[in-house]
């Protein structure tokens, strides 16, 4: 019998797979994995949870009954959109901006293409709008740009509006008015007429409405419009699938409500009155993974690295600051919901490897072979080669260990498939092909983190990197290969990492007001000391919905984090600071709040970049609310001595490696303890990953298990 | 190398094809047998039995008639005479030169300035239908859109002899 208590349990559903991380109270933890199920992701995931439990030899109806928190990340809510399975949509909004749905944005024409259809123009076009034209009614009124009514509400015109959306059998109705974030009086009267019209037809509880100034109060009209149909649009749906998944893990004994990810890094319940804050989240855990590792070991500068299935995502973490992307885009639509920085290009081990016709060249991705059928060499029926069959090829995978032997990979069918439809088109050998898509895959990686790093200007040196996601210890050593950085360091529950990330996370909400404040470099005190009345306010504002609404969903006590996006007087784009002051009490204050945004600011564009005559000016202000959940307790270990246990050591394996075969030696991931080193050439393995030790490399465990690539 | 089903390009040349397989095969490697599904396409929709060498227009192709020489037709079966000449002299001409005709299409401010810019319009004497339009400076020759080396596309590309 087994004495682990499972506490939490981290879902992460990718593309292709499943990924579940659970955490018992002194922060040991246990990795499970299975194919994505997209018809019912409860299916997957439950299975994956049975996976990560069979290990720990805790019945598994037991599991959920012990279980905390239970968290899912994963796709359902982009698939939700991408299939366009949502409601029927009514859309009021200010006469004349009613074809802003089709118009959208150019960006939007080819958001998320790969390189080659972005510079071919033929390629792109809008997005599918999520409602038809004729479901959009202009209604006359008009609020400034100052938030001054200009002209009233004509309140008929609502009424009329309301009456063919009845007719037109709308699902869902949303308000939308130019400059309602400044001033909500026009939306909210429109609002309560749309509300009485419903009434009167017996559809106030079956049509909800949903009003943008609630929604995300915050400029730019495109993208907060965007926002609200989303919401409007998806929310339902998605929020019936998460109680799906929901009531599944209750009937096995699970006692809470389900949690989810925000793009933003933090937790929510699903019952979360602004569901599309969720969207984003698959790669958020990643990141919030590594943000705790840097607080835990003292490592402030990271580059966090996913290579999985179907992307290889970057995101950097300075000064443990993680940098937000306030304007991302979810299904080809902008939205203005502020998210973790993160770039991603379409090059995974699912991707598929062709030889160009003309060029003779071999070309990855981006598109990726997903798990059903998945790679030839998992034998489900994939006929196209994958980066993960040149990795079988070459001796990097055991296959009869992959998924700790749960899939057994099919080596000649592989080589076959590879030979036929890569190296004997070309006329090269088997293995020097196989090789050779490797080292392109890694290079593309490679220029990947290169050009993050240059436009984010980081001196890679000053950072650690970090290589996670089921291949990313893999390739590891080929793509950090000749980059010079603090370390390169892995992970024993690499393949687990974004799971293991959101079980680090704590319940957060965010929200964020538009003001317009500017502050002179020669600013009197009187005018400063308007400003900060003004921030005050807003802050105070967005406390009291922050409380309200989180203590509607969990218990414990409330932290609040008062954020400012400052620029220079004249620049186009903000950058987010988290103030120290609660209150900003005076002069002296407001001050301080500028000179700790002006450190950050030169922390990341440099310090001659700074330009204090310019003065500041303060658009948005913004609020995090936090409340604490349990975490895993992760403590240091003695370090032992560098050789391994016997037992570590599997045997060995013959691997190719730049042009000739070498004998690796094979090792059990788990078994591997603080403190061994292991020369290479060797090949570490673990049922969810294997990590590739290079001849003339090692690795070396630290006290926490993280494993060093030397 | 991807290769589509003939439906396929029956459907991309009908625009009917769903958007999101065009954009595929657009973003895909261009596939081995498009350029014989597409004039297997175009041949079974033309009235005559003449063979499709190449589609010239939207309603026009070079086809090898039974003798041997190479005409341009349209697809209602008027003929306008040997690839190698400019089919445009054997079209009906209609020139708008004038504010008047040019208003016709182009109301109000959106017209060009007929000193400076006439439109030549170009139709089948057989079914009426515009062929071509061309918009030049007035006096300019008629413009011959295309000459194709016939023999060179097919060995070169196609890899046969024509």
């Amino acid at each position: 019998m087994s004495t682990r208590k499972p506490l939490v349990l981290g879902i992460d559903a990718g593309g292709t797979m499943t990924d579940t991380f659970i955490v018992d109270e002194s922060g040991g933890f246990v990795v499970g994995k299975a194919a994505t199920t997209p018809a019912d992701e409860s299916i997957g995931l439950i299975e994956a949870a049975q996976d990560a439990s069979d290990y720990w030899d805790v019945p598994f109806d037991d599991t959920f009954r012990e279980l905390e928190v239970t968290l899912y990340s994963g796709t359902t809510m982009l698939n939700t959109l991408l299939q366009r399975r949502g409601k029927r949509l009514g859309l009021i909004t200010t006469r004349g901006i009613e074809d802003d749905v089709l118009m959208g944005r150019g960006v939007q024409t080819w958001a998320g293409y790969s390189y080659s259809d972005r510079i071919h123009a033929v390629t792109h076009v809008h997005p599918q709008p999520l409602l038809q034209r004729r479901m959009v009614f202009g209604v006359t009124e008009r609020v400034d740009a100052a938030g001054e009514t200009v002209i009233p509400l004509y309140e008929d015109e609502v009424r009329d509006a309301v009456e063919v959306l009845v007719g037109d059998e709308a699902e869902a109705i949303v308000i939308h008015f130019l400059f309602s974030f400044l001033n909500q009086e026009n939306e909210k009267r429109a609002e309560q007429i749309v509300l009485e019209e419903l009434e009167r037809h017996g559809l106030r509880d079956s049509v909800p409405v949903y009003v943008g100034s609630e929604l995300r109060p915050v400029i730019r009209e495109n993208s907060r419009l965007n926002a609200a149909l989303i919401e409007a649009y998806a929310a339902g749906w998605v929020r019936g699938q998460l109680q799906n998944i929901e009531s599944a893990i209750q009937t096995r004994g699970f006692r809470y409500p389900l949690q989810t990810v925000l793009a933003y890094g933090g937790l929510c319940n699903i019952r979360h009155p602004r569901l599309h804050e969720t969207f984003i989240s698959g790669p958020v855990g990643g990141v919030m993974g590594a943000r705790y590792v840097s607080q835990l070991t003292g490592m402030k500068n990271i580059i966090v690295t996913d290579l999985g299935g179907t992307s290889f995502d970057i995101a950097s973490i300075t000064d443990g600051y993680v940098p937000v992307e306030p304007e991302p885009t979810l299904a080809r639509f902008k939205l203005n919901l502020p998210t973790i920085a993160m770039e991603s290009i379409g090059n995974g081990c699912g991707s598929l490897v062709k030889v160009d016709p003309v060029t003779r060249k071999f070309q990855i991705g981006p598109e990726s072979a997903g798990s059903d059928p998945g790679p030839v060499c998992f034998g489900r029926g994939g006929e196209q080669v994958t980066v993960t069959d040149c990795n079988l090829v070459l001796g990097y995978l055991n296959p009869d260990y992959f998924l700790g032997g749960k899939v057994r990979l099919d080596v000649e069918g592989a080589e076959r498939a590879v030979r036929e439809q890569l190296t004997d088109v070309i006329g090269i050998d088997l293995h020097e092909g196989a090789e050779a898509v490797l080292r392109l895959m890694e290079r593309e990686a490679q220029a990947a983190i290169r050009s993050l790093a240059s436009t984010r200007g980081l001196d890679t040196s000053d950072y650690y990197l970090f290589g996670y996601g089921g291949a990313g210890p893999m390739h590891l050593a080929g793509y950090s290969a000749g980059m010079d950085f603090s370390g390169v360091i892995t992970f024993p529950f690499a393949a687990a990492f974004s799971a293991f990330g959101c079980t680090t996370a704590d319940y957060q909400h965010r929200y964020a007001r538009t003001v317009a404040l500017a502050i002179p470099n020669d600013a009197s005190d009187a005018a400063k000391a308007d400003v900060c009345a003004a921030i005050n306010s807003s802050w105070a504002e967005m406390e009291i919905q922050a409380k309200e609404e989180l203590l509607r969903e969990v218990e414990g006590e409330v932290r609040f984090t008062p954020l400012a996006m400052i620029r220079y007087g004249g620049q186009l784009s903000d950058l987010e600071h988290v103030s120290r002051f609660s209150r900003l009490e005076g002069p002296r204050d407001l001050e301080g709040l500028i000179d700790d945004w002006e450190d950050l600011y030169a922390r990341i564009n440099s310090r001659v970049a700074k330009y204090e005559k310019a003065g500041y000016q303060i658009f948005e202000l913004g609020m995090l609310v936090t409340v604490e959940k349990v975490k895993p307790r992760q403590v240091p270990h003695e370090l032992g001595s560098p050789e391994p246990a016997a037992d570590a050591r599997k045997s060995s394996r013959r691997m190719y490696y730049r042009g000739e075969w070498v004998d690796a030696s094979t090792w059990e991931m788990d078994l591997i303890q603080p403190g061994n080193r292991i020369p290479g050439p060797a090949i570490i393995e673990h049922p969810a990953t294997t990590l590739i030790v290079p001849p003339q490399q090692s690795v070396e465990s630290d006290e926490w298990g993280f494993l060093w690539l030397k | 190398m991807p290769s589509y089903p003939k439906d396929w390009i029956r459907d991309l040349v009908d625009r009917k094809l769903p958007w999101q397989l065009t954009k595929q095969m657009m973003s895909e490697f261009k596939d081995e047998n498009r350029f014989d599904h597409y004039l297997a396409v175009l041949q079974e929709r033309v009235p005559w039995d003449d063979a499709i060498l190449l589609p010239l227009g939207e309603h026009l192709f070079i086809v090898q008639k039974e003798g041997g020489e190479r005409v341009v037709k349209c697809d209602c079966g008027q003929e306008f005479g040997d690839y190698r000449e400019n089919w445009k002299l054997e079209a009906l001409v209609y020139i708008r030169d004038t504010r008047e005709k040019l208003d016709e299409i182009y109301p109000g401010h959106r017209k060009c300035d007929p000193e400076w810019m006439e439109l030549r319009e170009f139709y089948c004497p057989g079914c009426a239908t515009q062929l071509e339009v061309e918009a030049v400076t007035p006096g300019y020759p008629l413009i011959f859109d295309f000459l194709p080396d016939l023999e060179v596309f097919y060995r070169d590309w196609l890899g046969r002899e024509l």
